[in-house]
C-alpha cells in the first residue's frame, strides 16, 4: 500500500465518521451482537471493579471504627477496673467522709432449701 | 552484457546492504556501550528525578498490621495488664505560612493567628498544664521560628485525642491546622503498682516477669497486606496481592487474686512504710492444696532509705539468703520423720545452752533454766522459744555421725536447686553439705537453725505449704490458663514437686508445734487472729557485702556495729484445715535495731488473715 492509498483511506474514514456511516462501511452491523456483548462485559467489569473498591473502602473504614471501639473499650475497662479495687474504693469513701469501711466479718449466706 | 550488468547491480546492491549492516552493527555496538555505561552510572550513584520516579512507582504499598498484645488477667478475669495506644500531639506551626506569603495575604495570616488564640484556650482548658497565654505564645513563637514539630501534649488517650481534634484550627485537618498525631502502643496496668514485678514488662532488651516469660503467647503475629489507591484517593486492600492476616496475642489467666494482692500489699506497706530502716518487704500467699499463688508482693526502697516503696525487684524469687529460725521446721520434720523425735514432749538436757564442738552458747537457755529451775527442755518448748541450742543439740546428737541423712532430707524438700517456675530468674540455693568447700564441723548445727544454707523465700513458702498439705509438696505456679476471647486454649493444672516429703502423721505433729509457736511462742501476735494460724518466726542476720562492711571483720556487721536483718513469719491458716500458706519477710538496711519475725511480719500476717477471713467465701456462715 502506497502513501497515497493510506491517505485516501484516512480521508474516507474521516468522511464516513462525519456522515455517520463508519460502522456501516466496515460492516459492523454484521457483528452488532458481539459488540453489544463486549460492551456489556466491559460495563460489568468496570461496575464490579468499582463495587469491589467501594466495599473494600467500606471494610477499611469499618476496620478503623472497630479498632477505635476496641481502644475505647480497653480505656474504659482500665478506668472502671481502677475504680473498683478495694483500696481505691476505701480511699474514695474516706475522702467523702463516709464511715463505711471494709467488712471485718464475713457475710452471712442464707442457705438454699 | 545484460546478464553482466545485472550481476554488477546485484554486487553493488549487496555492497550497499553490507555497508548499511556494518554501520548498523557499529551503531548498535556504540548504543550498547552507552547503555552499559548508563546502567553502571545508575547503579553507582545516579539519582533519578523524583518526578520521574513517581511516574514509575506503582501506587501500592505494604501495610503491616501489628497484633494487639494479649491481656494478663487475674484469676477471676479482671484485667491486670491490657494494651491500648496512646498518642503524642505535635503541631506544625508553619502550616500555610508560605502560602500566605506567596499570595501576599496578610489578612489570611492574621485570621490564622487569631484562631491560635481560640485553640490555646481550648488546649489550656483540656490539659490544665499550661495557661492559654503560654500555649499561644509557644505556637506563635514556633510559627515565627519555623517550628514544624512543636510538642503540644504526650501520652493522650483516644477519647481526649478525639476531643482535641475538634478544637479550633485542629479541626481543619493536618494540612490547614498543622496537627500531627503520633501513635504508640502502651501497656496499661489498671491496678497501678499492684503485682507489677510479677506482671513485669517488655521494653526492648529489658524483659521481666510474666510479660517476659509468656511473651511468645502474648505477642501474637504480625500481618500484612498490600494496599492500593482508588480513583477516589482512598487506600484499600489490593485483593490481587498476597496478604497475611494479623493474629492477636492470647490472654494469660494468672492465679493472682486482685483482692488478696491488694490486702497483702496494703498490710505490708502499713508495717514498713513509715520505717526508713526497712529496705524491703515481701509477701506470698499460696493456696495449700494446689500451689497456686494468690498474691506475691515485692516492695523495696532501693539503695537509699529515702526512696519510696516500689515493686523494684522480685525478691521472692531472687533473694537467696540464710533464712534463720524458720528453717528449724526443716530440722524438726526430718527428726520426726526419721523417728528420732517420737513425741514433741521428748526432752533433752539444757547443758547451760552449750553444745560442744565450737558452737556459741544460747543465752535463752540460761534464761529458761533460771525461770523454770529445770535442767531439761522439751522439743516443743525449744521450738516455741526458737532455741538455737535445742536444734543444734538435736542435729548433732542424731545426725552428727551421718550428716548426709539430714542433707538428703533437705534435698528432698527441694532446697538444693531452683525449681521450674512461671517466671524466670529464680535464685540458686547454696547448701553446704558434707564434702563441699563450705562444710565445717559446725555446719550441721548451724544448718539446723537456718544458717549455712541459703535459699529463696519461695523455697521456704513451698516447704511450709507441703506441711499444710500433709506432706505433699505442690509446685508453685502463677499461670492457670492461656485463653483467646474467653475460650481456654491451654489449661495448666497443679503439679507436685514431691508427692511425699513426710508422712501425714509427721505433718500433723509439726503443725501442732507450729500452732504452739503462735499460741505460746514467738508469734503470739497472731494468737487472736480471726482464723487459727500455725507458723514459725525467723530472724536472720544478713551477710554484708565487703562495701557495706567497711573494713569490719565480722561478715554480719559494719564498722559501726550495724547489722542487716531479715525477719520472717511463715505459716498457714486455718491451722486445722489449711487453705492458704503465707510468708512475710521484712529486710532492713544496716541498723542497730533488731527486726524480728514476730513483730512487723507477724503483724502484717495478722492483718492479712483477718481481712481474708472477712472476704473469702470459704468462711461465710450459713443460716
Amino acid at each position: 500500500m502506497t502513501m497515497k492509498e493510506i491517505g485516501t483511506a484516512i480521508r474516507n474514514t474521516l468522511k464516513a465518521l462525519r456522515s455517520g456511516e463508519f460502522l456501516l462501511r466496515v460492516r459492523a452491523d454484521k457483528y452488532y451482537m458481539h459488540i453489544m456483548y463486549l460492551f456489556l462485559l466491559m460495563w460489568l467489569t468496570i461496575m464490579l471493579s468499582l463495587r469491589v473498591d467501594k466495599t473494600l473502602a467500606q471494610v477499611g473504614e469499618n476496620k478503623v471504627k472497630i479498632e477505635e471501639m476496641r481502644i475505647r473499650h480497653s480505656e474504659k475497662e482500665a478506668e472502671i477496673v481502677k475504680l473498683e479495687s478495694a483500696s481505691a474504693t476505701q480511699e474514695r469513701l474516706q475522702k467523702m467522709g463516709s464511715k463505711a469501711a471494709m467488712p471485718t466479718e464475713p457475710a452471712t449466706v442464707i442457705k438454699r432449701k | 552484457m545484460a546478464r553482466k550488468s545485472e550481476i554488477q547491480d546485484t554486487i553493488v546492491g549487496r555492497d550497499r546492504i553490507h555497508v548499511v549492516m556494518f554501520f548498523l552493527s557499529i551503531l548498535f555496538l556504540v548504543l550498547g556501550i552507552l547503555i552499559t555505561i548508563k546502567i553502571v552510572q545508575i547503579q553507582t550513584g545516579y539519582e533519578i528525578d523524583p518526578k520521574v520516579e513517581n511516574l514509575f512507582r506503582p501506587s501500592i504499598y505494604k501495610h503491616v498490621d501489628k497484633p494487639v498484645r494479649g491481656r494478663i488477667l487475674a484469676t477471676d478475669g479482671r484485667p491486670m495488664a491490657i494494651s491500648a495506644p496512646l498518642y503524642d500531639i505535635h503541631m506544625d506551626c508553619t502550616v500555610r505560612k508560605q502560602e500566605f506569603i506567596d499570595k501576599n495575604n496578610a489578612e489570611a495570616e492574621a485570621q490564622w493567628r487569631s484562631k491560635v488564640g481560640d485553640l490555646s484556650r481550648a488546649l489550656a482548658a483540656e490539659f490544665r498544664d499550661r495557661s492559654a497565654a503560654d500555649y499561644e505564645k509557644a505556637i506563635l513563637a514556633g510559627r515565627d521560628k519555623g517550628s514544624k514539630y512543636l510538642r503540644i501534649k504526650n501520652n493522650v488517650d483516644l477519647t481526649t485525642l478525639n476531643r482535641v481534634k475538634k478544637f479550633p484550627l485542629f479541626k481543619e485537618g493536618a494540612n490547614k491546622g498543622g496537627m500531627i498525631v503520633d501513635r504508640h502502643e502502651e501497656r496499661i496496668y489498671p491496678y497501678d503498682t499492684l503485682a507489677r514485678r510479677v506482671i513485669g514488662y517488655v521494653k526492648e532488651n529489658n524483659r521481666i516477669g510474666l510479660e517476659s516469660s509468656f511473651d511468645h503467647v502474648l505477642h501474637g503475629r504480625d500481618g500484612y497486606e498490600w494496599r492500593r489507591v482508588t480513583d477516589k484517593k482512598t487506600w484499600i486492600r489490593d485483593i490481587d496481592s498476597a496478604s497475611v492476616k494479623v493474629i492477636d496475642g492470647d490472654d494469660i489467666r494468672t492465679t493472682l487474686n486482685v483482692d488478696f494482692q491488694d490486702i497483702a500489699d496494703k498490710a505490708l506497706r502499713k508495717q514498713i512504710q513509715a520505717d526508713d530502716e526497712v529496705r524491703a518487704g515481701i509477701c506470698i500467699i499460696m493456696e495449700a492444696k494446689t500451689g497456686a499463688i494468690r498474691a506475691m508482693v515485692n516492695l523495696s526502697r532501693g539503695d537509699t532509705p529515702q526512696t519510696v516503696l516500689w515493686e523494684r525487684d522480685n525478691l521472692v524469687l531472687k533473694e537467696v539468703g540464710e533464712q534463720g529460725s524458720v528453717m528449724k521446721t526443716v530440722t524438726l520434720v526430718s527428726l520426726v520423720e526419721d523417728g528420732y523425735v517420737k513425741t514433741l514432749d521428748q526432752t533433752l538436757p539444757t547443758n547451760n545452752g552449750f553444745v560442744p564442738g565450737g558452737y556459741n552458747q544460747d543465752v535463752h537457755i540460761l534464761d529458761y533454766q533460771r525461770e523454770t529451775g529445770r535442767r531439761d527442755i522439751t522439743v516443743m518448748h525449744g521450738f516455741e522459744i526458737s532455741s538455737n541450742y535445742v536444734f543444734t543439740w538435736l542435729a548433732e546428737n542424731y545426725y552428727g555421725k551421718k550428716p548426709q541423712e539430714m542433707f538428703d532430707h533437705i534435698y528432698s524438700y527441694r532446697f538444693g536447686e531452683p525449681f521450674d517456675f512461671d517466671i524466670a530468674g529464680m535464685g540458686s540455693p547454696v547448701v553446704n553439705r558434707p564434702g563441699t568447700a563450705g562444710w565445717s564441723k559446725t555446719t550441721l548445727g548451724t544448718t539446723a537453725y537456718g544458717y549455712s544454707m541459703a535459699v529463696t523465700p519461695l523455697h521456704v513458702a513451698t516447704f511450709y505449704n507441703a506441711i499444710a498439705n500433709k506432706g505433699k509438696m505442690m509446685k508453685p505456679y502463677l499461670v492457670e490458663s492461656i485463653e483467646k476471647d474467653g475460650k481456654v486454649l491451654r489449661q495448666f493444672k497443679p503439679s507436685e514437686l514431691n508427692s511425699c516429703i513426710c508422712s501425714p502423721a509427721t505433718a500433723d505433729t509439726v503443725t501442732r508445734a507450729l500452732r504452739a509457736v503462735v499460741n505460746e511462742g514467738t508469734a503470739t501476735r497472731l494468737k487472736n487472729a480471726k482464723l487459727p494460724v500455725a507458723g514459725k518466726t525467723g530472724t536472720a542476720r544478713v551477710v554484708l557485702s565487703p562495701d557495706e562492711r567497711g573494713g569490719s571483720r565480722d561478715p554480719y556487721s559494719d564498722a559501726y556495729g550495724r547489722k542487716k536483718f531479715q525477719g520472717t513469719f511463715v505459716g498457714f491458716f486455718p491451722a486445722d484445715d489449711p487453705k492458704y500458706t503465707i510468708l512475710v519477710t521484712v529486710y532492713s538496711y544496716p541498723s542497730h535495731r533488731n527486726f524480728y519475725g514476730g513483730t512487723k511480719p507477724a503483724m502484717a500476717v495478722r492483718d492479712i488473715v483477718d481481712q481474708l477471713y472477712a472476704i473469702d467465701p470459704e468462711w461465710r456462715p450459713e443460716i
